[in-house]
């Protein structure tokens, strides 16, 4: 007969990897936001895998088994409520709407049991202290709450002002504790060469970068392992609208001070269509 | 400082702008900064060609200014 601490310990492994297994095979959701029949399926496989590997008299097979119907009905909850939307409503819950239109809905907050003091502390979570302030609130299955403020409330966006903003693509990181990463390069649309020829503008070696990034205009940003080393910031984009300001002065001067009336015309047009490139570009160059 | 060889130096700043803006449309990876980009380096490209064609022009009239 073993002595217990080796079957504990032996036990402890294989409910550990079994266990594994279990959440590996139910999805990220298991970890992250439990519905009723996760959070219920969670507990009591937890509470199986540590009564098994501690009580030396039960059959570790029964407990095995015990966990293995609890994992798969978790399972098939899941996948059923994938395919059928009235299943998931009634297995995992559904939304509750508890402010429209400014008005709290008394009916449904006493529905599912939530006070009032209960629904303005979730209110002030969200910073929201008025109850005038939010136009539709909706209790989510996981008992959160999620709002939608009137619009005069809403934070200012660029949209709201009618600003053109430039799409920009992730930034990649392409150098990681003085290796190149390859793949966050190629994503990048680069080379090596490329890599090392913007190092070497910025006049820093490979392995004293801790951490390198590419912004969506190709423009490389690196962090160094020596802080006292600066690093000039990329500042392309600005000069570059700096310098098709000037050129655009230069070419209205020009047209001043010249007596040739056809070149007087000649640089007015340019001096327009200058500034109509530093309009389109600006919100490209900007920042 | 003349005039011919004011507008030779507002020549030269065009030429690098042009050439920037091509290393930009090149560079960036949003498609829609890429033709941004590429429109105005054409553009560019035309302002360029007029005072490439000017400086001539001053050149031939007025020879003192030639290489300045």
């Amino acid at each position: 007969m073993m002595p217990g601490w080796v079957i504990i310990i032996g036990r402890s492994l294989v409910f550990l990897v079994l266990l594994f297994v279990t959440t590996k095979v139910l999805g990220k959701k298991q970890i992250s936001e439990l519905s009723f029949f996760e959070y219920v399926a969670g507990i009591t496989i937890g509470s199986i895998a540590g009564e098994v590997v501690t009580g030396l008299e039960g059959n570790m097979f029964h407990g095995a088994l015990a966990l293995i119907v609890f994992g798969f009905v978790t399972f098939l909850v899941n996948f059923l409520a994938i395919k059928s939307k009235k299943f998931s409503d009634f297995a995992e819950g559904k939304s509750t709407v508890v402010i429209k239109d400014g008005k709290i809905l008394e009916e449904n907050l006493k529905k599912e049991k939530y006070t009032l003091d209960e629904l303005s502390a979730l209110l002030r979570q969200k910073n929201i202290f008025k109850f005038a302030d939010v136009e539709f609130a909706v209790l989510e299955p996981r008992g959160n709450l999620s709002v939608l403020l009137k619009k005069e409330n809403l934070p200012l966006t660029p949209k709201d002002l009618q600003m053109k903003m430039p799409n920009e693509k992730e930034p990649q990181t392409v150098i990681m504790d003085g290796n190149i990463v390859d793949e966050s390069l190629r994503c990048a649309g680069k080379g090596r060469g490329w890599l090392y020829t913007e190092l070497d503008k910025l006049e820093v070696t490979l392995d004293n970068v801790f951490l390198g990034q590419v912004d969506s205009y190709g423009e490389l940003t690196v962090d160094l392992y020596d802080d006292k080393i600066q690093v000039p910031s990329p500042a392309q984009r600005p000069l570059l609208l700096a310098t098709l300001k000037k050129v655009q002065a230069d070419l209205e001067i020009f047209s001043l001070e010249t007596n040739c009336e056809k070149s007087k015309e000649m640089y007015k047009r340019n001096a327009e269509k200058v500034q109509k490139t530093i309009d389109m570009l600006s919100p490209f160059l900007n920042g | 400082m003349t005039i011919a060889s004011n507008v030779k130096q507002c020549l030269s700043t065009i030429k690098g702008i042009e050439s920037q803006l091509a290393s930009f449309a090149l560079n960036s990876l949003d498609s829609e900064a890429q033709v941004i980009f590429n429109q105005a380096m054409l553009t560019v490209g035309e302002v360029k060609k007029d005072l490439q064609y000017r400086v001539l022009e001053l050149e031939r009239n007025e020879p003192q200014y030639k290489g300045s």
